[in-house]
């Protein structure tokens, strides 16, 4: 066999195991999704198979679900926002550190051993009106009347960074790390502010980090749904939550195979445009 | 016949034995916590079968104090005494379990702890019911038969569900802000009132939300004639009220932590805050909201065992464990069983056997708006 | 010397970390609480949910299931991703961008309607749900994480030291081995590091795929939202916060004080 011809064959037995996992498990199973979405929820009892193009109609249509599509991308790109501006100064921290870096690490993913939900209503016994923030606050004299913080979009945010942080620090210091630090010194060296140094190079070349890990964030926050139920107030929902009460409490799973297809649709286009432009390919470029 | 009365004796001496001591309770103890951890360890290689397999039933509840209270005082003297295991699953919501009986395939899921009507006329409604043959159930006479009629109405021919308990979903407030007089007075309304902005609560889901929209606007709850005013005063709650609480834990937190001072509430949490020490009241206004729960059995099942298993689950012992866990008393008859000391102090609690002071909804009217007033809510909810 | 650039990015740092760590100090602290409720100031001291955590067979069976569940998702949704990786940084290949959304899509759908779908199509297959089932869909979902922390390491890794080797006389997979894995290192513990948290603190998939019989930590919790959530809870997150920041500090102590010793 050419050289040619086993270096085509290679990248494929890699990455068989990996998307033979992802179209059984994946892709099959999301055909029973679309075929589904066609269908019609019948008042009572079994759906109604079909060709039936209301659940799309609905979903598409109805300005209801684009209002609150789009609520949803402004929440995830503005917790995507605040974990890139929290998270990157904190993983530069960690990759020029002189300490005990895996144990950095480790401490920032401690709050995922508490479990989602606990650590989500945690919030409660913090912010709550006698929860510890307003308790320290009392105590100080600061403020005369505990101050009311909870169940509203700011805290469905709050609740969301927290969750994200992590996945955006790990993706930046990865990426950190695998920098020579020499380069730097080389900037400077050659007459760069420490800023300049930074800025041309230092950035640049963390950027995959940053990206994977922005699109890490934008993603999660976009699909979540259990962060609105637990700390916003009774309007705040976002796209998942009609996913949700679509198949699950109104047991509409026509509509909701169309609606999930739908922000399945526009995050896919985003990962889509991520990798034309930001993605390995264009990176691995760009630094080659 | 013979077989009925053979497996009562039976029983009867087990329970019996049970009772005073004779049967060994270390060793029976011992018995238990050997199978556990045994259980334990294969479990996460464990390839179970479906639950349609020789000796095994599969059972799906609350976990917690409901599951331990059901794990001692049924599950174990009924698999000693049968040898048939009982796989001991848990859900977080009934939506949640009919998507994934739905999904399942007959005969995976066997006996399941549902809301009582509502769910029943739904998976009938799915085609998922069996027939239970009562006299392999001789439990069942200890039951009030008010409890029962509900779902003789929907399944003519047979059951397909024993009750198990009740309760009501009532007004709960802190009674250092709201007086018991101000709650009897202002009724389901004080939900509604300005007073209270920012300090009120209510449960996120869509029934509760009609109901007491219904009754905020004078109506019948199972006979809505104006829909659009209940709308209205659902989304007046909407906007004075703090939060939507979805599970107990959350209910029973914002009203320690006097995040707010008045909200629906479910009985049997109420109790238990009681039961802390915590100042809140609990009222239910005129026709509030009752409801009771069932042990169904799906379609598919092994109906012997289950029948069997059911029996287990009713008998007294278990049934007031179960109710003293979860502070919702049993379906059984007060006037036929004595329910213990604590039993008859719980909120919606009836001692005369009818459950009179009690209003059920009428399952055929909620379920068949159903599809219409769960998606319209969801709508009313964010502000549309 | 490090300037006040660098202090402000310390203090900054701090900062983030107290973020972080709220949520555990509150647990932590309710871990002790004497009230079932966590309303501060705390009225009092107690160990008790220790002692029940400790007698709550149903608990310590689920924490395992948890343990076992995270370890084996991480190994093989480490492999698969540090595979795909490979494939798609070092290698030319046709449709690398579609590929990599491929790869990625995991996370875009729903995780309910995951979890239905794959219900869906088992049923149609006529298999009952098992363990391996439940692996399967934890790997499914972990993969992207790997996948996207994989390759931005990847990419920054020169291929210059691959070729030097190549060049030397390694063979591909003596080059794999002894100079790109361990270059790609903190990026496969990073990957793995997510695996594991992912598959341990997810819910929704779980609750669909879980054969009977099997819970899982999360799973156990939400079971319990009805009634209560028992702080026995909040006991063993106190319990796995010092085993995981505790031992590596001991050791780390430990080291140093047999390093002090040897010198002296």
């Amino acid at each position: 066999m050419s050289v040619e011809a086993r270096e085509a064959r290679q990248p494929w037995i890699l990455l068989s195991p990996a998307l033979t996992a992802l179209v059984l498990l994946l892709f099959v199973p999301l055909l029973f999704i679309v075929v589904y979405s066609f269908w019609l929820r019948s008042a009572a009892g079994a759906d109604q198979a079909g060709f039936y193009l209301d659940n799309w109609r609905e979903a598409l249509g109805d300005a209801f679900y684009r209002d609150i599509l789009l609520g949803t991308l402004r929440i995830a790109a503005i917790t995507t926002l605040v974990c890139a501006l929290m998270g990157y100064p904190a993983a530069y921290f960690i990759a020029r550190s002189k300490g005990n870096k895996v144990l950095l690490l480790l401490l920032l993913m401690l709050p995922f051993w508490i479990s989602y939900i606990i650590r989500t209503m945690s919030w409660i016994n913090i912010l709550g009106t006698s929860g510890a923030l307003n308790s320290v606050l009392l105590s100080l004299g600061i403020v005369s009347e505990p101050l009311r913080m909870l169940y509203n979009e700011t805290t469905v945010i709050l609740g969301l960074v927290h969750f994200l942080l992590p996945f955006m620090v790990l993706n930046v210091y990865v990426s950190l790390d695998g920098i020579d630090t020499n380069l730097e010194d080389a900037a400077n060296s050659l007459g760069a502010t420490r800023w300049q140094a930074f800025t041309q190079v230092t950035l640049p070349l963390s950027l995959p980090g940053l990206a994977a890990g922005g699109l890490l964030c934008f993603v999660l926050g976009a699909g979540t749904y259990i962060t609105p139920l637990v700390l916003g107030g009774p309007r705040d929902a976002m796209f998942a939550n009609l996913v949700y009460e679509a198949i699950i409490t109104q047991l509409n799973w026509p509509l909701g195979s169309a609606l999930s297809l739908m922000l399945l649709a526009v995050l896919g286009v985003l990962v889509a445009i991520y990798n034309r432009y930001l993605g390995m390919a264009q990176l691995a470029k760009g630094l080659g | 016949m013979t077989k009925r009365i053979d497996d009562t004796t039976r029983y009867q001496r087990l329970l019996d034995r049970y009772r005073e001591g004779d049967l060994d309770r270390r060793s029976f103890l011992g018995l238990i916590g050997a199978a556990g951890m045994a259980y334990g360890m294969q479990t996460p290689f464990a390839k179970y079968a479906s639950a349609q397999s020789v000796g095994q039933v599969r059972f799906d509840g609350w976990g917690g104090v409901v599951s331990e209270a059901f794990r001692e005082h049924a599950f174990a003297p009924f698999t000693s005494k049968t040898g048939t295991e009982v796989v001991d699953g848990t859900f977080s919501g009934g939506d949640e379990y009919l998507a994934q009986v739905r999904a399942s395939q007959p005969g995976e899921y066997n006996i399941a702890h549902l809301s009582g009507v509502f769910d029943y006329a739904r998976y009938a409604n799915f085609d998922l019911t069996t027939a239970l043959n009562l006299d392999n159930i001789p439990n069942m006479e200890l039951v009030m038969t008010r409890l029962v009629e509900p779902y003789r109405a929907i399944t003519p021919d047979a059951l397909s569900a024993v009750p198990y308990d009740y309760g009501t979903t009532g007004l709960a407030y802190n009674r250092k802000y709201i007086s018991d007089e101000e709650m009897r007075e202002k009724g389901a309304s004080i939900l509604i009132d300005e007073a209270y902005k920012d300090r009120i609560g209510g449960w996120s889901d869509w029934r509760t939300r009609v109901w007491y929209g219904a009754l905020q606007t004078g109506q019948d709850p199972n006979n809505i004639e104006d829909m659009d005013a209940v709308w209205d005063a659902i989304r007046a709650h909407r906007d004075l009220a703090l939060k939507y609480w979805g599970s107990g834990a959350e209910l029973m937190s914002l009203l320690a932590e006097e995040e707010i001072y008045v909200t629906e509430g479910w009985s049997g949490r109420i109790a238990a805050l009681q039961e802390q020490g915590h100042d809140i009241g609990y009222y239910d206004p005129p026709n509030g909201f009752g409801w009771q729960e069932c042990l169904f059995v799906i379609k598919g099942s092994p109906v012997a065992a289950c029948e069997e298993l059911l029996n287990f689950m009713l008998a007294p012992e278990t049934s007031i464990a179960v109710a003293e866990g979860q502070n919702y008393p049993p379906a059984l008859d007060a006037t036929k069983v004595d329910l213990g000391a604590k039993i008859p102090t719980l909120p919606a609690f009836d001692a005369t056997g009818t459950l009179s002071g009690l209003t059920f909804a009428d399952p055929a009217y909620w379920n068949g708006n159903e599809a219409d007033w769960s998606k319209t809510f969801s709508r009313v909810q964010r502000g549309y | 010397m490090r300037g006040w650039g660098w202090h402000a990015i310390t203090l900054w740092t701090l900062l983030v970390y107290g973020f972080m760590f709220l949520p555990v100090g509150v647990v932590v602290l309710l871990s002790f609480n004497a009230s079932q409720f966590g309303s501060f100031p705390m009225t009092g001291l107690s160990g008790r949910w220790f002692v029940e955590l400790w007698n709550n067979d149903a608990i310590m069976r689920a924490f395992r299931t948890s343990l076992i569940l995270g370890l084996l998702t991480a190994v093989i949704s480490t492999t698969l991703g540090v595979l795909a990786s490979l494939a798609l940084v070092r290698y030319r290949v046709p449709g690398r961008n579609l590929i990599s959304t491929l790869l990625i899509a995991p996370i875009l759908v729903p995780e309910v309607v995951l979890a239905v779908a794959l219900l869906l199509f088992l049923n149609f297959l006529g298999l009952p749900k098992s363990f391996p089932l439940l692996l399967a869909g934890h790997v499914i979902f972990t993969l992207p994480f790997v996948v996207l922390v994989v390759q931005a390491r990847l990419v920054s890794i020169k291929r210059d030291v691959e070729e030097a080797a190549l060049s030397l006389g390694a063979s591909p997979v003596q080059t794999f081995f002894e100079v790109t894995l361990p270059l790609m290192m903190p990026a496969v513990a990073a990957g793995a590091l997510f695996a594991f948290t992912i598959s341990f603190d997810d819910i929704t998939g779980t609750l669909f795929w879980k054969p009977g019989g099997v819970e899982t930590v999360p799973t156990q919790i939400f079971s319990m939202l009805r009634n209560s959530i028992s702080p026995e809870i909040n006991a063993l997150g106190t319990v796995m916060i010092v085993f995981t920041v505790g031992l590596p500090l001991l050791g780390a102590a430990v080291a140093r004080r047999l390093a002090q010793r040897g010198g002296g």
